[in-house]
């Protein structure tokens, strides 16, 4: 018995050499926020080929998905565009991670509609109200004689959370939202719907020329229900604060990140990292939140 | 029943309809709707011949299963998000224990009994539930239904090896023999929420006939768990269950004859990619009685560890179990240990889980009077599918 004890170890042995053998390259796992995934993508790239060796995968999901991820340890950083849950703080808790949070980029979520919609701007009330489903035709909102057809995210989505949380009041979504997989699929829809409204990161707007995607409108969006509205592409109302539905956009780590993560969101965060940001229709972090960041690098 | 007893029910059921009628009443998302399925498929090699289990005939002419393949389970799980509060779960679990029982055939022209019993891989509803979230507060999850007990759900989490066994509890019958009334589902109501980040708590009342019987007498399934967490990273699980039993003629001194469940589990997850667990159970059923009427209990501790060597590829894990089946009769005792690897070479829906089993006996013969050896050994090559 002891030579198949034997023999059974050294299958198990051999299997364990054979996999530990493959290449042992460190890579960077990133999984989570749609709204983030091409921003991140563009900025491993670029790290990537200024920093030859260095390895970065990123998924998307959706920020609960990145969430869930670093909870599980199954990824390094974990995109979201919202803040984390009570519930996944204390998931994090039990399962002995301490994240750490860093803002990389700052997002004007955008609500956009079909070119043809003589519709200009909006309030925040307006655009909550039409995705709890209380306004079902243009025309209450002073448009044209059109059903209202509502594009949004699931609801793993981090932006699909901060529209419920911020715009939606913590009510809950219309049933009759068609939930798109992610940023790009509402863009095309709102392109082929004249009656579409849709909600997406900034980013999402430009063509690859960086104007404004034909055939889409961008709506300026006003807090209170009198007060000047402003566009999600103006930096300045963002910095401001004008602009009512604008957010950070974060990675998480688990506890201090290691050195090669460390010097990815340095990076990330750093003038060349931001030039990208900004490049990608994102807007730039402050300097109190580049502060914040370089503390928790540390 | 006096009129304020039935007042209470009445209005705890009211309150009960009016909350779920204006959860229902919001507007909601269109159901997102999921359908996953993981089937665990071993192929099993006996390393040893002559413990209780693996013990080769002498009769040249008698089946060996000295190696096979065997479909251990198949799950299709179907799930229905009504909206971000409201779900349910419809799940069918498939095993080649599920014969078919002989039916009585009777009346004319039909008469006799069909005895035709097979082991196809046969499905039946393992979870059928309807869960609340936030229920009445934040964090607080209601379900109804055949839904998981309360059981094992956190140390299976953190064994994480479902696909190559059971843990302890779970287990315990197929290792020993022993029925500790333990079942993975069952049939009932179970409230389970966190009070702080440092306490987490679950309370359960089911049929205590588990998911393969009906409700067979006038008696609930009581329990209830506190999970304490006062690091990040390591925690700290009581659980007790408490079931009256029916009264047997044959224990004439058990006129309210009762079992219980005490458990106690702690995890240590503070260093990353590495998970420590232990478990330990007294079972006490008052039915459990030696020939001379002395009770016994049943008992057992496991402690198992899994480490990831590459992220998302390689982990490799280790079990041991001990079992008492009866603190009686200490000649039962016997010990399981698992070692293996977890390979995920191409997805994680694809896994490779090669793992030996060492079975070890205080006396083989107490579960084989025919064992020549106290120990078994067996190789299984598990093959792990999701998708």
């Amino acid at each position: 018995m002891k030579k198949t004890l034997i023999m059974a170890l050294a299958i198990i042995g051999l299997m364990a050499a054979f996999t530990t053998a493959a290449p042992a390259k460190k890579m960077i796992q990133i999984k989570g926020s749609d709204t983030l995934v091409n921003l991140v993508q563009v900025l491993a790239e670029e790290y990537m080929s200024k920093n030859p060796g260095t390895a970065i995968a990123i998924l998307g999901g959706g920020s609960g998905t990145g969430i869930t991820g670093l909870i599980n340890q199954t990824c390094d950083i974990a995109d979201h565009s919202r803040e984390w849950k009570k519930k996944e703080i204390d998931q994090a808790w039990e399962k002995g991670v301490s994240p750490r949070f860093f803002i990389i980029a700052v997002d004007g979520l955008s609500i956009v509609v079909h070119e043809k919609n003589p519709i200009a701007k909006l309030t925040m009330a307006q655009v909550g109200a039409m995705y709890r489903g209380e306004v079902k035709n243009w025309k209450m909102l002073g448009a044209y004689d059109k059903p209202v057809s509502l594009y949004g995210r699931q609801s793993n989505s981090g932006t699909y959370t901060f529209m419920q949380e911020f715009v939606l009041g913590n009510k809950n979504f219309s049933a009759d939202v068609k939930e798109m997989n992610g940023n790009a699929q509402i863009i095309e829809s709102v392109l082929q719907d004249e009656g579409a409204v849709g909600y997406v990161g900034v980013g999402y707007l430009y063509d690859k020329d960086g104007k404004i995607r034909k055939g889409l409108k961008v709506l300026n969006i006003s807090k209170p229900p009198d007060g000047e509205a402003f566009a999600p592409t103006d930096k300045a109302a963002i910095d401001s604060g004008k602009y009512p539905i604008s957010r950070p956009l974060f990675q998480a780590t688990n506890g201090k990140p290691n050195a090669d993560i460390t010097a990815f969101i340095a990076w990330e965060t750093g003038p060349e990292g931001q030039a990208i940001v900004e490049r990608e229709g994102f807007f730039a972090i402050s300097s109190a939140h580049k502060a914040q960041n370089d503390k928790n690098l540390k | 029943m006096g009129k304020r007893q039935k007042l209470i029910p009445a209005l705890v059921f009211g309150t009960l309809v009016l909350t779920l009628a204006n959860v229902l009443a919001q507007t909601t998302t269109p159901p997102p709707q999921t359908f996953s399925a993981t089937v665990y498929l071993d192929y099993r090699f006996y390393l040893s011949s002559a413990g209780p289990i693996t013990l080769k005939p002498t009769d040249p002419t008698g089946a060996y299963l000295s190696n096979q393949f065997i479909f251990r389970r198949a799950y299709f799980t179907y799930e229905n998000k009504i909206n971000d509060n409201l779900k349910f779960r419809f799940r069918l679990d498939a095993d080649n224990t599920a014969n078919v029982t002989g039916v009585a055939l009777t009346g004319t022209p039909v008469t006799g009994t069909s005895l035709s019993k097979d082991d196809k891989l046969r499905p039946f509803v393992k979870n059928l539930y309807f869960e609340w979230s936030n229920f009445l507060i934040e964090n607080q999850t209601f379900k109804v239904g055949m839904e998981e007990t309360l059981t094992f759900t956190l140390s299976e989490a953190r064994w994480g090896y479902r696909s190559v066994a059971k843990t302890l509890l779970d287990g315990y019958k197929d290792i020993t023999g022993v029925d500790i009334n333990a079942s993975s589902a069952d049939i009932g109501a179970s409230l389970q929420g966190s009070a702080t980040k440092y306490i987490r708590y679950g309370v359960q009342v089911v049929n205590g006939a588990g998911y393969a019987h009906l409700e067979n007498d006038q008696y609930k399934k009581f329990s209830g768990q506190l999970h304490f967490i006062p690091v990040s990273g390591f925690s700290v699980v009581g659980y007790i269950d408490y079931s009256r039993q029916l009264p047997k003629t044959s224990y004439p001194l058990e006129t309210a004859p009762a079992a219980m469940t005490y458990k106690l589990d702690s995890y240590f997850e503070m260093v990353k990619n590495l998970v420590l667990g232990g478990e330990w159970f007294v079972y006490k059923n008052d039915l459990n009685q030696t020939a001379s009427f002395v009770k016994y209990n049943v008992s057992g501790w496991s402690v198992f560890g899994r480490y990831g060597l590459i992220q998302d590829k390689l982990n490799a894990f280790a079990r041991y179990d001990s079992y008492i089946p009866n603190g009686q009769n200490r000649l039962k005792d016997m010990s399981l240990t698992i070692l293996g690897l977890d390979w995920a070479p191409l997805h994680s829906s694809l896994k490779f889980q090669p793992n030996i089993w060492f079975y070890q006996y205080k006396h083989g013969t107490q579960y084989k009077a025919t064992a020549t050896s106290n120990s078994d050994v067996a190789f299984n090559m598990t093959f792990f599918l999701s998708f």
